[in-house]
């Protein structure tokens, strides 16, 4: 290593081995992941999460986690997204493809999609 | 895709009070569970708490576990990071405050280290110190570079 640019280039690429432990960021993906959300597939829809905020380079905007038991166990796998400042947003009955709409139209687009929401189901 | 580090204190205090048979435990109950490709088992430097050995923090979420034994382990596993739920009893959220705080609460916000602006030993307990990219990441030779490339010996740019 011999110039500033090297190090700051050796900063970014290992980044996303790290960013994890910096804490909650701006936007919060929460999968409910208790025996009701596993059996219901949870796991795939949060590794889905997982994988799409490490493609998209989301890593230091969005902390992926899980929680227990919501207390709504027929409408598993259900995510909530949290946004400093908005309204919670909770959706029902999630699987890994209709994450890729999610990290489109909400998490990058700033709109939720209604139609996945508890409210529509 | 790992999703959670948990971050498993290697300094002297932990270390004898038996965290690397906590960490080998940790391993082997992560590869049982079928979570090796989620989550990473990460040995860091000195917490600076070590009465209160061994100490685990797991992440994103920032829980701090006390006193962990062997026997908790497959409870911590099987719990938080299967399934999303912190093992309460094993909690540290001391705020030094009257009221008692219930659940996680990070680090910083402990009584312990609230009133700790830590400077030189930021790093210690947050990144693994054999790994050079990590220290380079948290901003290692920042300074340095900046120093040897962008300031004069009168010390302005």
């Amino acid at each position: 290593m011999k110039t500033l640019e090297e190090l700051a280039a050796i900063r970014e690429k290992m980044k996303s081995k790290v960013v994890l432990r910096e804490g909650s960021s701006d936007i919060r993906v929460v999968v409910g992941m208790a025996t009701c959300g596993i059996a219901a597939g949870a796991r795939p829809v949060l590794n889905a999460f997982v994988e799409e905020v490490a493609k998209e380079n989301l890593s230091e905007k969005v902390t992926v986690t899980q929680t227990g038991c919501i207390g709504i166990c027929q409408y598993e796998p259900v995510v909530e997204i949290f946004e400093a400042g908005k309204e919670k947003v909770t959706y029902v009955k999630m699987t890994a493809e209709k994450v890729k709409r999610v990290m489109d139209e909400h998490i990058k687009g700033g709109k939720p999609v209604a139609e996945y929401t508890i409210g529509n189901n | 895709m790992i999703r959670t580090h948990v971050l498993i204190c290697g300094g002297t205090g932990c270390t004898s009070s038996n965290s690397p048979a906590i960490r080998a435990a940790m391993e082997k109950e992560i590869a049982a569970k079928g979570l090796e490709e989620e989550v990473k088992v990460v040995q860091t430097g000195c917490f600076g708490l070590c009465a209160l050995g061994p100490i685990m923090i797991v992440y994103p979420d920032g829980t701090f576990y006390s006193r962990v034994t062997e026997a908790d382990v497959p409870e911590i596993v099987e719990e938080h990071l299967l399934k999303g739920r912190p093992v309460q009893r094993l909690v540290y959220n001391d705020t030094g405050d009257e009221k008692k705080v219930d659940g996680p609460v990070s680090l910083s916000e402990t009584g312990f280290y609230k009133k700790q602006m830590r400077l030189a030993l930021r790093n210690c307990g947050v990144i693994y110190p054999v790994v050079i990219d990590e220290y380079i990441v948290m901003d290692g030779y920042a300074a340095l570079g900046k120093v040897l490339t962008e300031m004069t010996p009168e010390g302005s740019y």
